[in-house]
Parts: structure tokens; sequence; C-alpha cells
């Protein structure tokens, strides 16, 4: 083991924390996935002097934002897109409780008439799927789901995790295309997202433009294309499939998309996000239930419960990068006054590091691995700058709280 | 029938969830008991719900400038460890302690807590979820762990170590105002030799009316109805009076 302090995924070699969340400057921003070809990222930025990351910063703005005024560029963007017949603007989701929201005050309170588009989970819980029939049979809204073939999905998910620790990789590609994808088949030229990702520490400047960045969900050519870390053309040969296979991961064509003026938006933009009002709201007017159990990993029953996979999503960024789920959601919870840094600091402590066990057979089936190559795995990615191996045991090097 | 106002508190804020999940505020707890003192409110259930969860119990303190201004039982839960809690709480002010994570990580506290400060003392707080057709389980952590402990034997527990009074809990109910949850008392009510108090998901006066008439030694604890001016105490206790 080579004892150099260094990342493997070029993120900062000293750790630090932000003062105000629970969040460290090894969070990576948000990758364009169809065209990642190696590991390596970018952090979420901190302040100058280091202390306070733009996660936060942000969520400070939002303090001074005019919300009445951005209520009234909402209200004018959905009068110039409004239609007497048909659907006037595609609301990508899950049906979890941020779409749940965005798809229904659409509808219910803005008087627009979306059409939900769903990319499927890897493998639903029971709890997503009824959360997801709910946001349709009690929330009131029409949905396509989108189920892509489980084979191909399924070789692309074990790549991904092999080649990256990063199983959610397709999913994460399909759920960004599905919106555009849909706009485009049924000429429908606005995308409503829930909250911007710079809620959660990509570069703020994100969060002054309500448009989703084109380069994340549109290609220039199928030569860019790598799914799951290696080229398509690669996994045709090795796996025995058809390009024709591959269609559901084909971004729409740029030049489509700007031909049809299709523009995506955040709702967040425009009104305030509260991630966990969201979830009130979804209780109330889609049957959105939360689940019956913390979530492995970390201590919330609310957030990201429709996918086995998602518990292993955050355990491997646990692994990559120190931060596991329950440092995702204090550090949300604390940006929105939730709870304090204190408290989330004990969260941390208590979850961060908890193995996903509730659908660890189930995982290892999926991805077609043993259990002895799964850890073999898993270890490779632990970077030396964040981890050290003390008697068989493994320990971060540097965390938020005091052992 | 006592009616008693469910404050679960966190930090100084009245909170209020759905399912046991959210940390939504209401208000400051000093402003939120005086107004349902001043309204004839039975009770006070004070419950720090994330205590627990998060290794803490700080209300010691904060129930002390409470208690001082407002005449009615209160009984104070979460985080409720040792006796040594127990005795800071009354100590406090408060009249009954409530516990639940505790006595399910260690039942005999139960009894050590009887012996110590007299079963009226000691309410304990269930927090119920159906987990198969006529099947509940005792919940953990603010309802987010599961015990493996079935809630029959768990009544049957409790009851054998002493406790003054049982407060049940349905998380599935619980801040939907969707009415109590009857099939879960029906299953446990002829189980239980102590006063009951059942919470979670009252919506309406009929709700409350319901119990009354038909529940024996049972009183209710309201929450939502409460924090969000649904029912107001008055008309309630004529209902029932």
């Amino acid at each position: 083991m080579n004892k150099k302090n260094y990342s493997l995924y070029g993120l900062p070699e000293e750790i630090k924390f932000c003062k105000k969340c629970v969040i460290s400057n090894q969070r990576p921003n948000n990758v364009v996935e169809f065209k990642s070809k190696n590991n390596q990222k970018k952090g979420i930025q901190f302040s100058s002097d280091d202390s306070i990351c733009d996660a936060c910063k942000y969520n400070e703005k939002k303090k001074e934002i005019d919300w009445k005024e951005r209520e009234i560029e909402l209200i004018d963007l959905l009068s110039k897109h409004k239609k007497k017949s048909g659907y006037d603007c595609v609301v990508p989701g899950s049906g979890g409780k941020d779409s749940a929201f965005t798809a229904h005050i659409l509808k219910y309170k803005y008087g627009m008439n979306p059409l939900t588009v769903t990319w499927a989970p890897h493998m639903y819980t029971d709890i997503g799927w009824q959360n997801f029939t709910n946001w349709m049979h009690v929330g009131g809204l029409d949905n396509i789901l989108f189920t892509p073939n489980g084979k191909l999905h399924r070789t692309l998910t074990s790549l991904a995790f092999k080649n990256f620790l990063h199983p959610f990789q397709p999913f994460i590609i399909g759920q960004k295309i599905i919106g555009p994808l849909f706009a485009s088949k049924f000429d429908i030229p606005l995308i409503f997202y829930g909250e911007n990702q710079a809620e959660y520490g990509n570069p703020t400047d994100d969060n002054l433009n309500p448009k989703m960045d084109e380069k994340f969900f549109s290609k220039n050519n199928n030569e860019e294309i790598v799914l799951g870390g290696e080229p398509i053309s690669k996994i045709m040969k090795d796996y025995n499939y058809k390009l024709n296979d591959f269609e559901p991961y084909m971004p729409p064509d740029i030049d489509e998309l700007n031909k049809k003026n299709i523009e995506q938006r955040y709702l967040g933009y425009y009104l305030k996000w509260d991630s966990q009002e969201c979830f009130y709201y979804a209780a109330k007017h889609t049957g959105f239930r939360p689940n019956s159990e913390r979530t492995e990993g970390t201590y919330s029953k609310y957030a990201g419960i429709d996918d086995k996979i998602d518990n292993f999503h955050y355990y491997f960024t646990f692994i990559k990068f120190g931060i596991g789920r329950a440092t995702h959601d204090a550090s949300q919870e604390i940006r929105t006054d939730k709870i304090t840094r204190e408290e989330g600091v004990n969260l941390v402590k208590q979850f961060d590091a908890e193995f996903p066990k509730k659908y660890f057979n189930e995982f290892l089936e999926y991805v077609d691995i043993s259990k002895e190559n799964f850890f073999e795995t898993v270890n490779k990615f632990r970077s030396p700058h964040l981890w050290t191996k003390i008697n068989g045991e493994w320990n971060l090097n540097k965390k938020v709280f005091k052992s | 029938m006592r009616i008693i106002a469910r404050l679960d508190v966190k930090n100084n804020f009245v909170i209020k969830g759905i399912n046991l999940e959210g940390l939504r505020k209401i208000g400051e707890v000093k402003n939120i008991t005086e107004k349902y003192y001043k309204e004839k409110i039975d009770e006070l259930l004070i419950m720090d719900s994330v205590a627990s969860l998060y290794g803490r119990n700080n209300l010691f303190d904060f129930i002390k400038g409470i208690s001082k201004e407002i005449f009615v039982p209160i009984t104070l839960g979460g985080g409720i460890r040792t006796l040594f809690d127990i005795e800071k709480a009354l100590n406090s002010g408060a009249d009954k302690v409530s516990i639940n994570s505790q006595a399910l990580l260690e039942p005999k506290f139960l009894q050590k807590a009887t012996q110590n400060f007299g079963e009226s003392t000691i309410v304990v707080s269930i927090e119920a979820k159906k987990i198969a057709p006529k099947t509940w389980e005792p919940y953990k952590f603010c309802g987010r762990e599961r015990t493996n402990i079935n809630l029959n034997e768990w009544l049957n527990t409790i009851q054998d170590f002493g406790c003054g009074e049982i407060l049940l809990t349905s998380i599935d109910k619980e801040g939907t105002e969707a009415g109590f949850d009857l099939s879960l008392l029906n299953s446990i009510y002829n189980k239980i030799t102590k006063p009951l108090i059942i919470s979670g998901g009252c919506g309406k006066l009929e709700d409350i009316k319901y119990i009354y008439e038909n529940y024996k030694d049972t009183s209710v604890a309201l929450a939502s109805v409460l924090h969000y001016d649904i029912l107001n105490i008055k008309k309630i206790k004529d209902l029932i009076n």
C-alpha cells in the first residue's frame, strides 16, 4: 500500500470541514456522467479563509433573496408556456418529496398541466413504489414510467461499481436525460426540476441562473459517450450488445433541443426551497410516506428511500470521500436551520460509517459479484490521505467529531 | 377523560412531524404552554422526542421556568436514561416522566424507577408501528429503529415491571390528522390494566368523542389539532362534559 498522502480523485490533500455544516472539502461537484472516463473530481469550494463551504454561503444568500419577486418571475414564465390543451411542462422525478412537491404545486397552485416522467430506480423499495404510485393516484398527476433494459442496466451498474465505485451512475445518467428526451418527443418546451444541486455545494453561480447547464444533458456526438467508465463500443464487444440497446442512454441532440427551444428550469430558483417542507407538502398532497425506519447510514426517514442501491451510493461516497449519508443529510438540515452543527456532528458520529446490511445480498446479486470481491473493490477506492488501516481495521484519518 | 397537549420539543421550540419524521417549528415552548394552560388544558406532555437520537437530555433547566407559572400536571419525556435523570426531572418541576428507548434497552430500568419514585410517576411511552397484519412493534429512538419485540409481549413486560400510565403513539397515524389508530387500540385495549393515553392522528372533534364514548380510562394526547388551530380546547371539553 502506497503510504503517500494523496487523493485518488484529485481532491485537496488537506482535509477541512466547513465551520457551519459538517461537509468537508472532499465533496466532489457534479460531473457530466456520460463523459466521465476517469475518477478525477473538482471539490466543493470553500471561502477564501477555507472555513465556510459554498452550499452554506448560498443558503445564507437565500435569506436575502426577494422571493415575492422570484414568484412573479415564475408566474411570468409559466404564463408564456401555459396551454389550453395538452401538456405544458415536463417534471422528471421519482415521486419522492421533491418531485412530488414540484409537479403538484405547478399543477394545483400555478395551473400548469405537467407530464411527470420517471426513470425507474435500479431496484424499487416497497415504500418507493408506494410513494411513486401515490404521486399519481393520490396527487392527481399523469406519469410515464420508463424502465430501461434490466440486463444492460445491470451490466452498466456493475461496470460503474467496479471502475468507479459508483453504481448509481447509470441511474443518474437516465435521470438527467429522461426529461429532455420526453420533452423533445412530445414537443413540450419547458422542463422543471426541483432544487438546484448548488444547494448542496456545486458552484454557487449555478444558482444565479434558473436554467440547467446544457452540458449536463445533451451531447454533441455519440463518440463522447462513455458508460460505467468504458466506451460504448467496448461494452458492445465485451458483453455482446447492439448499439440499439444503448438507445435510452443516448442524450438528446443539442441542436434538436435548441431548435425546439426546450429549456430546463429549477423550481428552487423561483420558490424558497426547503427539502423538509417538501416532505410535509408531499405527505399532505400526494400521499407520500416516510420509510418505516431510518435509512442505514443516516438518521432520516424521508429522503432517498426508493432505490435499494441508494444506500450503497452513499456508503461508497463515505469510502471515496469520507462523506457518508449522515454527513450529507445533517449538512443540509443545518443549512435550513433544522438542526444545530453540534447535533449534526453527533449524528455523523453515530451513523455515517454504518454499513448497509439490509440489501447487501441483493446488491451483490445485482452487480454479480462475490462478497470477497465486493470488499476488495471497495478497499481499492480508499484514498491514502483519508484512510489508514490500523490492526486490520480501516480508520478515517480526520473526522468532524472527536473520537 | 383527560385532554393532554403533547408538545414535541427541540431546542426551545415546539416542533411537529408526520409519522415521527420532520422538525417543523411551531413556536416557542413558553408561549405555547402558556396558551394551552390559559385555555384550560388538563395536562401537558413535553417531549424532547429526539433526545435519545441525539444522545442528550437538556429539558430540565428548561422546564423549570415553565413549571413555575403553569399549574397543571407536566409529564417530561425524551432522553430519560438514569434514575438521576428522573430525579432531575422531578426537581425541575415535572410531575411525571415518560420513558421509551431506555425501557426498551433495559426493561428492568422500569422496576428500579417505580421502586424509587412510585408507579404514578412513571409513564411508559410506546411508539408503535404496524409491521404485518394485526401485528405491531414498539420502536425506539423517535420511531426510527425497530426492536423486534412484539407489542403484546412488551405490554406484559412493562405492566409487570411497573408503570403508572401508558402513552401509546401510533407512528402510522402520527401527524396525519386522519383519526386515531383504532385498529391498534382495539388490538391492545383488553390487555391494558393501567390508565392509557392514546396519541397520534386526531383530526376532528368526533375522533375524541369516539374514544370518550367507547374506551373507558383512556385519555387523548393532542398535537397537530392544537398547534394548527384546528380544534380549540374549550370545544373539546364541552363535548366530553
